[in-house]
């Protein structure tokens, strides 16, 4: 912290210049105020993580005291996760598992200010996808030592959906929990209003032009047969994974420009042969699903999270009552599936000081039957198969969530590419591919000149 | 120093034109005298606008009192279906939503910053408008620098800073610094008024034996009610509706404020509940109503009649 | 300064911030009197005390800490490393979203300002007097105001200029076929100028309570003269409330250079569709908190603080050309 250090002595003498030098108020305890105040900045911006002993790498040691608990979650999803938290409680008497909960949106420009100042809960939940921005700052315990003392088990976890958690070095910094998937929702009444058929089983992308074009001419004023999502990078993964390519490699775009340029046409071309909605209608669209176009009856597809599904029927019922809706896999390529498993989790910070407790927890929430029936898969389908049956065999499950959770089961057992998200994935990739296509749809940039900043802004982006 | 630059503009027209003639209406003939015509037609005039801005708020009642699922249905306003459901739910359903708790933190949260501005930052103008003493520019300059300073960047050193405190999950990060006059835009404020209260009313009190606490106990506080209205007001919404500062200082769910109980409504990962935002959105609004109904009165009325002329 | 002066009391409001004037006032009863200084200095800084301690703990701290970060790069977990001016350098030269973000800032101020002073001025006159229920509709009118940043802003935008928003289907009565206003980068940043017109009522308030300070004499001496309605509000009602025009003028013009809450809200945090609507401090919490480039944002905060400060110095100079303070000869 050399250059903390010299700030802390400019910071003084600035100080010195703007302070009253005269006055009732001797200047020294003025100065010893702003002193203690700065060395309070500086000491916390320079702590030093918390020494662990071995045995708490391991996550072994008394489970006792406090841990904090973090994760995103409307409402509904707090209960759930509290109830659970409970349930651990009760187990470990003399345990405390304090609760903070945000909404997806602003969870993790909290946690980064959490990290700032070494002050993450204990166990903190992540996705994949932001999982290496703090792996790449080093802010994560891994937790392989706890898996080999047998602290968290994951014999139920299968390795496909396992390795989601681990960060570039190869080591599990996060214990995935709950698997969301991406999947094509589509409005199947008004697919037989439209007299067409469902996309057939392992459909590819020409087999969903053409589903499209069939509901061209069938659906009812002001309703698209699709939303003009070509700026979605979920729909783009699923095309590249599709074709075996990647979307990394080494910490840059692993794809070529002529792919994204293929990619974007053929959505440029959807557009042009009618099947769309307006990129206007896509940049309003509110990030909810239930108050989505599908859910709201304007559009009968598009790809949205899997796991929407109950509540998106939800709203359709209120919207258009007796309308269904109903998920399937992403459209396939040729080198297979093009679902991808989005994985959340959770991640013991290198601040934590209570590590054995905080694996406990993990590995009750990973393992425990109380857990994953009180929890029932609100965050993506449980990643412990064990759990998964008991919902599956539960007679009380919706038929939304049943289905929901059937469709994961066939899309793990298709062994679905893993990703490795690299760090800024989410602020630089996904911000920027979505810019660009909107500069296609709005007529500021040619498909190839949007591709090539679109390249541009990634790569440096990725290469901070 | 006596003519107001305003009468002098008034009287250079009267003495540059004939006398004899008046001057023509600007806009043609008066369509009316009718103080009563008039009367209406500015009402009406009124209730047009007011229609067409509070739309959005309407439509958000209206919203609040339809089934969740049916909230953006209609541009309407009112639908067949009536249901209070979003009230009751939203209020306090499952055991984390506690809108109860959530008000009373707020109130707690916002009474003690308002209680905190007016005090530390009248007492801060008095200096500033009516002291002299050493590096006053530089001090002054000071507090318009830190306006000009977006809070984001400060927001991580500050966090740290509190943390170091020990004061995370407690409501101090966002009470205690009111006491000590960290809203630049209310000393700024309040500099101004006092400024503006004329001199002569402290040299008087000063005759009498007060001292500068006197002074400003006696003389400028009460003169300054419309600054203290305004700042109790301002200080209020922006607490009310603040949130980046509650979601950042306080995680536990029994210190959560109103904001952070909106903003467990809407979850872009699973459900959300429209309806419920939409109800709750509409009850927050009650209390700052009150506040401002309260507030206003003493904020114009209390310019007009607080002698200041 | 004895003087029957109805001017004052507006006057203080949006006279200049810089100590001078009542520095010499205050400097004067100085001289009057040997012992005063040393007393005025020792209780100034009694009254001060709370401030200074509030400045020394929780605000020179972290501003100057920022202004360290601003020659750094700092993820918020990594100590922080030393660039020299490479921020800075970014920002001008290699960064087209920054100029970007200045561009759009810069429409905004531009467009929402004048705006919003003149319909807060113009309601603040209809409410100032002469009109039954005037509490309540200050009331309703301020309304909007109190809905602030709230999340549920934005799907209000939406209800309103959204493609299937009341706007449109207004438009479409009269036959005039329009997207959506939200969703189109020609009129997304817009629809913002209007949210902030919306919610006009603090201005409103602070002209508000200006105007009932215009005594009455005024406008009755302009009657007698016979000026209209038009001339009345020129000759009198301007320049009787040019300070407070001036204060909101600042106020709004910081404000509009800050601004983020509504475009945060209505974009869902993007600045979009299509950076539309990349607000520069939007811009510049994107950078430090999602694309943890603190040492940019810092960067960009201070370039923007040195703006503000060139900005707000020339309006106080044109100030002297248009301002009239009650206490002037």
């Amino acid at each position: 912290m050399i250059h903390l250090r010299h700030a802390t002595r400019r910071q003084v003498r600035s100080r010195a210049r703007t302070a009253p030098g005269r006055g009732p108020r001797r200047p020294s305890r003025v100065a010893a105020l702003a002193a203690v105040a700065l060395a309070l900045l500086a000491a916390g911006c320079g702590q030093r993580m918390p020494h662990h002993t071995e045995a708490e790498l391991q996550g072994r040691g008394d489970i006792q005291g406090s841990i904090r608990f973090s994760w995103w979650g409307s409402a509904s999803r707090n209960d759930k996760t509290n109830e659970v938290a409970d349930i651990f409680e009760q187990d470990h008497p003399g345990v405390r598992v304090k609760r903070e909960a945000a909404d997806f949106s602003t969870y993790f420009n909290r946690l980064n200010v959490q990290a700032a100042g070494r002050n993450m809960p204990c166990v903190t939940q992540l996705q994949a996808r932001q999982l290496n921005d703090f792996t790449d700052r080093n802010a994560l315990l891994p937790l392989d030592p706890m898996i080999e003392s047998g602290a968290i088990d994951v014999s139920d976890i299968p390795e496909d959906v396992l390795d989601t958690g681990r960060g570039p070095d190869g080591k599990l910094y996060m214990l995935p929990t709950g698997i969301a998937y991406d999947a094509l929702t589509v409005n199947a009444s008004l697919v037989e209003e439209a007299g067409a058929q469902l996309p057939p089983e392992n459909y590819d992308w020409e087999d969903y032009g053409h589903f499209l074009e069939s509901l061209r001419d069938g659906l009812p004023e002001g309703v698209s047969p699709a939303n003009y999502q070509g700026g979605l990078p979920n729909f783009f993964i699923a095309y590249l994974s599709g074709l075996g390519e990647d979307l990394f490699r080494d910490g840059r775009l692993g794809f070529s420009r002529e792919l994204l340029t293929d990619y974007w046409e053929m959505w440029v071309h959807l557009r042009d042969e009618g099947v769309t909605n307006s990129p206007d209608e896509v940049s309003e669209e509110p990030p909810s699903p239930e108050a989505g176009y599908v859910a709201q009856g304007d559009v009968v597809s598009d790809s949205g999270p899997g796991n929407a599904l109950t509540p998106v029927q939800s709203a359709l019922e209120g919207a258009h009552p007796g309308q269904r809706v109903t998920t399937l896999p992403l459209p396939s390529g040729p080198a297979g599936t093009g679902n991808i498993l989005v994985s959340s989790g959770m991640a013991i910070p290198r601040n934590c000081g209570n590590v054995p407790t905080a694996a406990a927890f993990i590995d009750f929430w990973a393992n425990d039957e109380r857990s994953g029936d009180t929890y029932a898969s609100d965050n993506g389908a449980v990643s412990n198969t064990r759990l998964l049956e008991r919902q599956l065999n539960d007679p009380d499950l919706p038929e939304t969530k049943k289905h929901e959770l059937t469709l994961y089961e066939e899309l793990v057992a298709r062994h679905p590419e893993n990703v490795l998200y690299p760090p800024g994935y989410t602020a630089v990739f996904e911000s920027a591919f979505t810019r660009a296509f909107e500069d296609i749809s709005f007529g500021h940039a040619s498909v190839p000149e949007a591709v090539d900043s679109f390249f541009a802004e990634a790569n440096a982006g990725l290469a901070n | 120093m006596s003519t107001a630059p305003g009468l002098a503009a008034v009287r250079t027209p009267r003495q540059s034109r004939p006398a004899h003639r008046p001057r023509p209406p600007l806009f043609g003939r008066r369509l009316t005298r009718s103080p009563l015509l008039l009367a209406v037609a500015r009402h009406s005039g009124l209730i047009v606008l007011l229609v067409v801005m509070l739309y959005p708020l309407l439509w958000m009642v209206g919203a609040s009192f339809r089934p969740d699922n049916k909230v953006f249905t209609t541009l309407g306003l009112f639908t067949g279906d009536f249901t209070t459901s979003n009230y009751s739910s939203g209020w306090s359903g499952g055991d984390q939503l506690n809108f109860s708790r959530f008000f009373l933190n707020s109130l707690t949260i916002t009474v003690l910053a308002i209680l905190g501005n007016l005090l530390s930052c009248s007492l801060t103008a008095y200096a500033f408008a009516r002291l002299e003493f050493r590096f006053k520019r530089v001090l002054f300059a000071l507090v318009l620098g830190t306006l000009l300073l977006p809070y984001h960047v400060t927001m991580v050193p500050q966090y740290i800073l509190f943390n170091q405190l020990g004061w995370v999950n407690t409501i101090l990060p966002l009470v205690a610094p009111k006491y000590l006059a960290t809203d630049a835009f209310f000393v700024f404020l309040m500099v101004q008024f006092i400024r503006a209260l004329p001199r002569d009313l402290d040299d008087a009190a000063r005759i009498d034996g007060c001292g500068h606490l006197g002074i400003f106990c006696r003389v400028i506080l009460p003169l300054s009610v419309p600054a203290l209205g305004t700042t109790a007001l301002f200080t209020f919404i922006h607490t009310w509706n603040d949130f980046l500062g509650p979601m950042l200082y306080l995680t536990d769910p029994d210190h959560w404020t109103v904001s952070q109980g909106l903003g467990s409504f809407l979850d872009a990962t699973g459900q959300s509940s429209y309806g419920s935002l939409f109800a709750m959105s509409t009850l927050s609004l009650v209390p700052i109503v009150g506040f401002f109904i309260a507030a206003q009165r003493l904020l114009v009325e209390g310019v007009a009649t607080s002698g200041l002329k | 300064m004895k003087e029957n002066d109805p001017g004052g009391a507006r006057g203080g409001v949006g006279t200049l911030p810089g100590p001078g004037a009542p520095a010499q006032a205050a400097a004067g009863g100085a001289r009057r009197r040997g012992g005063r200084a040393a007393r005025d200095n020792r209780a100034a800084y009694a009254f001060l005390t709370p401030w200074l301690a509030g400045v020394l703990v929780f605000t020179i701290g972290p501003m100057l800490f920022s202004l360290y970060l601003a020659f750094t790069r700092y993820d918020l977990v990594s100590a922080p490393h030393w660039i020299g001016f490479d921020n800075f350098r970014h920002m001008f030269e290699t960064d087209p979203r920054y100029l970007k973000s200045v561009r759009v800032t810069l429409t905004y101020v531009v467009v929402s300002v004048p705006l919003l002073l003149a319909f807060s001025l113009g309601l603040a006159m209809v409410l100032n007097r002469g009109l039954r229920f005037l509490t309540g509709y200050r009331a309703l009118f301020y309304l909007p105001s109190l809905i602030g940043g709230s999340v549920a802003v934005a799907a209000l935008w939406r209800q309103v200029f959204g493609e299937e928003g009341i706007v449109n289907k207004a438009l479409g009565a009269i036959g005039i076929d329009h997207g959506s206003w939200v969703g189109n980068p020609g009129s997304a940043l817009y629809t913002i100028v209007i949210l902030q017109v919306w919610a006009f009522g603090s201005s409103m308030i602070i002209f508000l309570a200006g105007l009932r300070q215009i005594p009455r004499e005024l406008y009755d001496a302009a009657a007698v003269d016979g000026a209209g309605a038009v001339r009345r509000f020129r000759s009198v009602t301007l320049p009787m409330l040019s300070p407070l025009v001036f204060f909101n003028l600042l106020l709004g013009v910081v404000n509009a250079f800050q601004a983020f809450t509504g475009a945060y809200v209505v974009s869902n945090g993007t600045g979009g569709p299509s950076d539309s609507t990349l607000f520069y401090t939007l811009y510049l919490y994107e950078q430090g908190f999602a694309q943890l480039n603190m040492g940019y944002a810092a960067a960009m905060a201070w370039v923007l603080v040195l703006g503000l400060a060139i900005f707000t110095g020339l309006l106080f100079l044109s100030s002297r050309y248009w301002v009239h303070y009650g206490d002037e000869r």
